[in-house]
């Protein structure tokens, strides 16, 4: 059997959930007989060295099964490529690897029509899609997420799309829609790694019966060993990731505020990660300048830091420096891999209560939620994390570390050899 | 009586014995003048002695009244023994010129095309002095705009400028088109006429544009500021007198020119005989290809249509290509793309595609419809087989909108009336205005999607058989741009014995979404309103008006 599968960036050239999985399986499945699987990851024309003239699909870094698909000219609103040339390449491509399952892990920098040209191309192919978020069903940045209020948005339509777009009549989110389900006709299977958008893509119209729960899977499954010790307080909380805006630092920010009014100060949060240069401005200053004001009081005022990027390889080491690992996310990530990274090296998570991180962390048995958005909300878990006896302990004990990678392979090589079941 | 003058000692001004002049003299012309004689009140009492000494042609205004004043019984002041309320007729004076008041205006533009249109732009204040007409003369050649043709409308800035808030039609646009090259270099004068013999002129440089500009300028501001008197029909009107057939002259050498050599490329599989041919116009938006190509493919017996997209739009041919390639790469359908060097408007770009086609029916379908039922095609062909050829010589099919509701179940007429009054003279003008049956109307309401025949179906959609859409001459050419021409069709149908159907094959159609629209296209739409009322409107009125029309080919077979 061959895979063919397509990637939005390689994980070595962006960082990001969707191509780190997306890789992750490619590895997984390069490790099992007889099959040997292509990578085919996209990239954008800001990646300029990596275009060679006349080119539209190369190899990458001198793997043999590894290529990057050079695009340009992509439209984001109706997510296809202008002109000819890389759907022929792409087309020729197909004809030379010949895959019995062609798996997409993305339709961006490809375009949505390309799942039509494979389906033309190979129509014998198993043509799978896994969505890592609601880019197919949203406009804006498929986070679902009102641009309106910042509320979460729980249904697409014309009229409320053009509520969140007002310059784009309802019309063009109607025809948005026909185009992309259009299009995803040409899927066999989709799979996601979260219930909650099963429901959601359901009811946006897939049909429920090419829909199915993949988890992400990532490392061995087993606990990483902690250069942690007992302590009588769990009062030190850890934030990883970027601080975009939809990553919710604000909400951190203004939970430590409120506790500090209210004269509790006995913990501290610890801010890992970068990226603010793409937080919009409000929040951006709104950060910089709390960032600012806690660095210019007195060491033994200061509740929260902020560390700066990390590395991978600094995960372990930083995880250590905490007891709770805090997901504010104002959109519902589709699956969260940060749970998975906290839960890896033993600590608990307090997340919002939304989306994939509220399927996976259960309230009160390996983790805690508060309600999404709300600084308030989140002041008490705080507090209460930080000053409950035996909480730490009882939600840490629930925690398991996360599936491995090769439980997903084996999950998804059933998908490939069987697809879904046939309903009924 | 000049022996009588006492030219003795005036006194100053106003004051005589101690009392005001008026309080001690009569201010008639009395017998003997004295001292209470006052040289400015008696000037500014008779204007043309003023002209007259200021001129030199008498020496004073005592000289005046004593040679012909005292007889001619003049005010010795001004208005002091008037009666009050009346109006007071006084006599124009024949030996001493009157200033004439000025007329405030100002000509904004002449442009021309060196095809021969000229375009005449400015303000002019003749609320008081009607203008007669307006005359270029520059070199070359000179033209005169009768004040009828003019096309008046309202200047905001004028108004507020001259300080009168009372509507008046300030601005003026004249439009000739002369058939023929004209000298575009240099500067011309305008010379104005108006109706009191009065004359105006005044000199500026002359602008030069090409056709195409001088199109978009004329329609634009045909439009751009409408008539403050119930606009748009007062516009409308005013084509009635010259203005609309030389628009319509004009337009129509520009689409000859246009559509004289159209680029044709086909993307084609192997060859096949189609079942119909799918005609697409093209305007400004390219994603409408491609959105068609993906939505149009997925439906049953699709493959036996072939597609033919035109543009109107030049600059979108390259993507156009390039899409085409692609689209018939990963769609399938077949589909030629014909690029014109401008836009032919609506009724002419069809009609040039159609000679691409290589079916003997013809499906004109807008760039924003969509298949709602995708089995519309199969059930196309079915309708052709199965029912009778009168029902589907020339027919449309429900529309709908994105909520879901109808747009259109076919189209009838109604006629808007306006009454105007000019001086002693009313005249009433009428215009035809197409509605559809069942805008707006839930889904299912089969009162409106049912077949039966109607006065006429939208251009969105209308299947037509080919050899009965040549006898009819095609879409008229004369419309500018898009509008109307669909209905005009569809009456022509009518007068030739083939009424319009409506039957229920079941689109989706966004309307107004499918083009780029300008105010030089609501010019356009102003146009073919007027002229579709005068080509129709009688025609209309006899039996067609209304949407429960009598003419008897529309009688409905489940009434």
């Amino acid at each position: 059997m061959k895979v063919l599968l397509l990637s939005l960036y390689h994980p070595e050239l962006v960082r990001g959930g969707a191509q780190q999985i997306c890789h992750d399986l490619f590895e997984g499945l390069q490790e099992i007989e007889g099959l040997n699987p292509t990578l085919l990851a996209a990239v954008d024309p800001s990646m300029t060295h990596l275009y060679k003239s006349g080119a539209r699909i190369t190899g990458f870094d001198g793997r043999a099964d590894e290529f990057v698909f050079l695009s340009r000219g992509y439209d984001y609103f109706w997510n296809r490529l202008e002109g000819d040339d890389l759907a022929e390449a792409f087309e020729n491509f197909l004809l030379q690897v010949q895959p019995d399952v062609v798996h997409f892990h993305h339709f961006l920098l490809f375009g949505l029509d390309l799942l039509t040209l494979t389906r033309r191309t190979l129509p014998d192919a198993r043509i799978i899609f896994t969505f890592h978020e609601f880019l197919a069903v949203c406009m804006a940045n498929g986070q679902m997420v009102r641009r309106t209020d910042g509320s979460i948005c729980n249904r697409a339509t014309p009229i409320r799309c053009h509520q969140c777009f007002p310059e784009i009549s309802p019309e063009y989110f109607f025809m948005r829609e026909m185009w992309v389900k259009r299009h995803l006709d040409s899927v066999d299977l989709f799979t996601m790694p979260s219930r909650f958008m099963i429901d959601l893509y359901a009811k946006w119209g897939v049909d429920p019966d090419r829909l199915a729960h993949v988890t992400n899977g990532q490392g061995d499954g087993a606990l990483k060993p902690m250069p942690s010790r007992p302590r009588a307080r769990r009062n030190r909380f850890g934030f990883f990731g970027q601080m975009v805006d939809n990553k919710g630092v604000w909400v951190i920010l203004e939970a430590v505020s409120l506790l500090r009014a209210e004269g509790f100060t006995d913990f501290v949060v610890e801010l890992n990660g970068d990226n603010l240069q793409y937080a919009s401005e409000s929040r951006r200053t709104e950060i910089e300048d709390f960032l600012k004001a806690e660095r210019a009081r007195p060491i033994e005022d200061q509740i929260l830091f902020h560390n700066g990027a990390y590395e991978v390889s600094q995960l372990s080491t930083l995880m250590g420096r905490v007891d709770w690992c805090v997901v504010p996310s104002v959109w519902r990530e589709a699956f969260g891999l940060v749970v998975s990274e906290a839960w890896m090296h033993g600590r608990p998570v307090i997340c919002s209560d939304v989306g994939g991180m509220a399927e996976r962390v259960i309230d009160g048995e390996n983790g805690l939620h508060f309600a999404v958005g709300d600084p308030r909300s989140l002041a008490e878990v705080i507090r209460r994390a930080s000053t409950e006896k035996d909480l730490w302990d009882r939600v840490a004990a629930g925690v398991r570390p996360h599936e491995s990678r090769d439980v997903m392979v084996d999950r998804f090589l059933d998908l490939y050899r069987n697809g879904l079941p046939t309903p009924g | 009586m000049m022996e009588s003058v006492d030219s003795e000692t005036p006194s100053a001004p106003g004051e005589a014995g101690g009392e005001t002049f008026w309080r001690s003299a009569s201010p008639h012309a009395p017998d003997r003048v004295d001292d209470g004689f006052d040289e400015a009140e008696y000037m500014k009492a008779n204007p043309d002695v003023a002209v007259a000494v200021l001129s030199g042609t008498v020496g004073s205004a005592r000289e005046h009244f004593e040679r012909w004043g005292r007889s001619e019984g003049r005010d010795l002041a001004f208005g002091a023994n008037d009666p009050r309320g009346q109006l007071i007729p006084t006599q124009v004076p024949a030996h001493a010129p009157v200033s004439l008041s000025p007329i405030p205006h100002a000509a904004d533009a002449v442009i021309v095309s060196r095809g021969g249109g000229v375009l005449i732009l400015g303000w002019l204040d003749d609320s008081s002095h009607p203008v007669d007409c307006i005359t270029v003369v520059a070199p070359g050649w000179r033209v005169v705009f009768d004040s009828a043709a003019l096309a008046r409308h309202a200047r905001p800035d004028v108004s507020e400028a001259l300080g009168k808030p009372i509507p008046y039609g300030y601005g003026y646009l004249g439009f000739v088109y002369g058939d023929g090259e004209i000298p575009t270099d240099g500067r011309c004068e305008l010379q104005f006429r108006f109706k009191d013999g009065r004359g105006l002129a005044a000199v500026l440089e002359l602008r030069t544009v090409s056709e195409l500009e001088l199109r978009v300028i004329l329609l634009s501001h045909l439009t751009g500021a409408p008539h403050q008197a119930g606009a748009p029909n007062e516009a409308i009107a005013r084509l009635d007198h010259g203005l609309g057939s030389q628009i319509i002259r004009f337009n129509q050498s520009l689409t000859n020119a246009i559509t004289r050599t159209p680029y044709v490329r086909r993307f084609v599989g192997p060859p096949r005989k189609y079942r119909g041919s799918i005609v697409v116009c093209i305007y400004g938006r390219p994603e409408y290809h491609f959105i068609q190509n993906a939505l149009f493919s997925t439906g049953e017996d699709i493959q036996d249509y072939e597609f033919i997209f035109i543009s109107n739009s030049p600059e979108l041919s390259d993507r156009l290509l390039e899409n085409a390639r692609k689209a018939q790469r990963i769609y399938g359908l077949d589909q030629t793309i014909i690029l014109l060097p401008g836009n032919a408007g609506f009724g002419a770009a069809n009609n040039i595609a159609v000679q691409s086609a290589r079916s003997n029916r013809l499906l004109f379908i807008n760039p924003d419809v969509f298949p709602k039922d995708p089995a519309w095609a199969r059930k196309h062909g079915e309708l052709l087989d199965t029912r009778p050829k009168s029902e589907t010589q020339l027919f449309g099919a429900p529309l709908y909108y994105d909520d879901g509701s109808l747009m259109h179940g076919g189209m009838f007429f109604e006629m808007d009336s306006r009454v105007a009054f000019d001086g002693n003279r009313t005249s009433v003008s009428h215009l035809l205005r197409v509605e559809h049956y069942g805008k707006g109307a839930p889904a299912n309401s089969p009162q409106f999607t049912r077949a039966r025949p109607v006065p006429a179906v939208t251009g969105a959609f209308i299947s037509v058989a080919r050899p009965w859409f040549e006898r009819l001459g095609g879409f008229t050419e004369d419309y500018v741009f898009g509008h109307y021409e669909d209905a005009d069709l569809c009456l022509k149908s009518l007068q030739a014995g083939v009424p319009a159907w409506i039957q229920d094959l079941r689109l989706w159609h966004l309307e107004g979404k499918g083009s780029t629209r300008l105010p030089v296209h609501e010019g356009g739409s102003m146009v073919n309103r007027w002229l579709f009322s005068s080509q129709w409107g009688e025609a209309v009125n006899e039996n067609l008006l209304g949407p429960r029309p009598t003419h008897p080919l529309l009688s409905d077979p489940q009434p």
